[in-house]
């Protein structure tokens, strides 16, 4: 099993086009949002340096998850490797679970990537022990994403998982105010977008930035996507052998 | 535990019982029961939509039968799939993209608690010199090696393998069928479908024919190629019984319609000499040389 695993994480790893996007993607714009931006006001107690680096993480890391969960299971769904894998020891609750937790080792590079191009390039200053904090939190709180992309993985069509994927990608990050500040979002969105798990992430990460303990709102939030979203992974799944 | 199943004790790997399996209006498996026993390597012949593909799921626990008992080695197929027991090669088996051959093979063995080493396997399958090629790299003919190293690599006490040798041209299928009798001799059991006579006939110890969903015939391969061999004779002769129509050399079955004849015969050319002799305003003969479908249908009618 941590074969498989270990297997998983060189897989995306090198890939090189899962890494362009999901990590070079969130880095570059941080450069250019954080230079643009850099004069406006704090908002949230955060200088938009901090802000922008927290939220472009949380968009890395929700990509990282996605990008290798959803296009990859139903590329291996189509090609057949996952009826075969099933018919090892290792069964398909199993086998979801390592591509779970590979997911989350890769959202790894972009949240880390994104952090050093903050603190190198901005000159963000955190105390020390927040970096690797933000890190963990940012990275656990997509969870939720992974159930997504299992969903996507076990329901769409080889080809199509890849641009469900990616709309849903810019989707819950536009949304979930990643890339425009909630507060400029007219009336209707502004409450969709507090209650979108992009959010949550980002709020994780804003809290931890100000010095704060997480706030419960935003692990209530996540924690009840995270039930939504594996329950309806969990059935989905059923599809990953048996559908022909 | 995954020991060599030289052992003649203990259930038999396979059984099907009263098996049925449907597709919507489509009854793809209509009730089968079979066994395969412990060191046997057995065919499952038939033609296309036979359901042999079919069978297969179900025996592996990929489909669920609407009806009947499934077990091998004496318990339900996910047991012994978790026990690693079994070793399979799907006509639709996909292989990991963008590993290595090695990686692949060792990620494998990782998941079995007794497997085989990679260089016997890579021995056995024959991929020496590819070890370190990426499995997306690899020919046709290589890649459908590896899917017989990944089928080995747990070291099964059961292969099952589904139409190996549909896209292979000879040389290929000659090489995988030295393979498997290898493997066979390591005391392994076999089970294989193909739509091939020849190759049911030459590598099994037992041939069972499937058409329609159903068991068509259960014999030695001697028996099967015999009656699948034969020709169907037609003609038109007023006044032939029955009786003398089947005692003529060669004939396995007779029917009668007025005065039109078919005879289903393991000698065609003795038959039709004798016939000649027997009636001589005889006319409209026809010697109908049954392929493998027109076979099933005389097996099946």
């Amino acid at each position: 099993m941590t074969g498989y695993l270990s297997l998983e994480i060189r897989r995306g790893v090198r890939n090189g086009r899962f890494l362009g996007l999901v990590v070079a993607w969130p880095v570059a714009a941080y450069l250019l949002f954080s230079a643009v931006f850099a004069k406006q006001p704090a908002s949230q107690g955060l200088s938009p340096k901090v802000e922008i680096m927290v939220a472009m993480a949380a968009f890395g890391a929700m990509g990282s998850v996605l990008m290798a969960t959803g296009p990859g299971l139903a590329a291996e769904r189509r090609s057949g490797w996952l009826r075969q894998l099933a018919l090892t020891p290792l069964d398909r609750g199993k086998m979801l679970a390592c591509r779970v937790v590979a997911a989350l080792v890769l959202t790894l590079p972009a949240i880390v990537l994104t952090l050093v191009a903050a603190a190198v390039v901005q000159g963000v200053q955190l105390p020390l022990w927040e970096w690797p904090a933000m890190v963990v939190v940012m990275g656990l709180g997509c969870l939720p994403f992974a159930a997504i992309g299992v969903v996507v993985g076990c329901l769409a069509g080889g080809e199509g998982a890849a641009g469900v994927t990616m709309a849903l990608y810019l989707v819950l990050a536009v949304l979930g105010g990643l890339w425009v500040p909630a507060k400029i979002l007219p009336g209707p969105l502004r409450a969709l977008c507090a209650a979108l798990p992009s959010n949550g992430v980002a709020r994780l990460g804003w809290r931890l930035a100000a010095g704060a303990a997480p706030q419960v709102e935003a692990v209530l939030l996540l924690a009840g996507w995270l039930v939504a979203t594996a329950a309806v992974a969990a059935l989905a799944s059923r599809r990953v052998v048996l559908a022909r | 535990m995954s020991t060599m199943s030289g052992n003649p004790q203990g259930p038999p790997a396979v059984v099907l019982a009263g098996v049925a399996k449907s597709f919507g209006p489509v009854r793809a498996v209509a009730g089968i029961t079979m066994t395969v026993n412990l060191g046997e390597t057995v065919a499952l012949l038939g033609p296309n939509g036979a359901g042999k593909s079919t069978t297969i799921s179900l025996l592996l626990g990929l489909l669920r039968p609407d009806q009947g008992r499934v077990e091998l080695f004496g318990g339900p197929p996910d047991e012994a799939v978790a026990a690693g027991r079994v070793g399979v090669m799907l006509q639709d088996g996909g292989l990991l993209a963008g590993v290595r051959v090695v990686e692949l093979l060792t990620m494998l063995a990782g998941l079995y608690a007794e497997p085989l080493s990679i260089e016997a396997v890579v021995a056995m399958a024959q991929l020496e010199g590819l070890e370190g090629r990426r499995t997306d790299r690899l020919s046709g003919g290589q890649a459908q090696r590896l899917r017989v190293a990944v089928a080995l690599i747990g070291n099964p006490d059961l292969l099952v393998i589904d139409e190996p040798t549909a896209a292979m041209d000879v040389e290929a299928r000659r090489r995988f069928w030295r393979m498997m009798h290898e493997q066979a001799g390591h005391g392994r059991t076999i089970l294989f479908s193909t739509h091939y006579l020849e190759e049911a006939d030459e590598y099994a110890d037992r041939i069972i024919v499937l058409g329609g969903g159903k068991i068509v015939a259960d014999a030695a391969p001697g028996v099967v190629k015999a009656s699948l061999g034969a020709k169907v004779v037609r003609f038109v002769a007023h006044g032939a019984e029955e009786t003398e129509l089947a005692r003529l050399p060669g004939v396995l079955s007779v029917e009668v319609r007025g005065s039109r004849v078919v005879l289903r015969t393991g000698d065609a050319e003795a038959s039709v000499r004798a016939a000649l002799q027997a009636w001589s305003d005889l006319t409209d003969l026809e010697v109908v040389g049954a392929g493998l479908e027109d076979a099933f249908v005389a097996l099946t009618s």
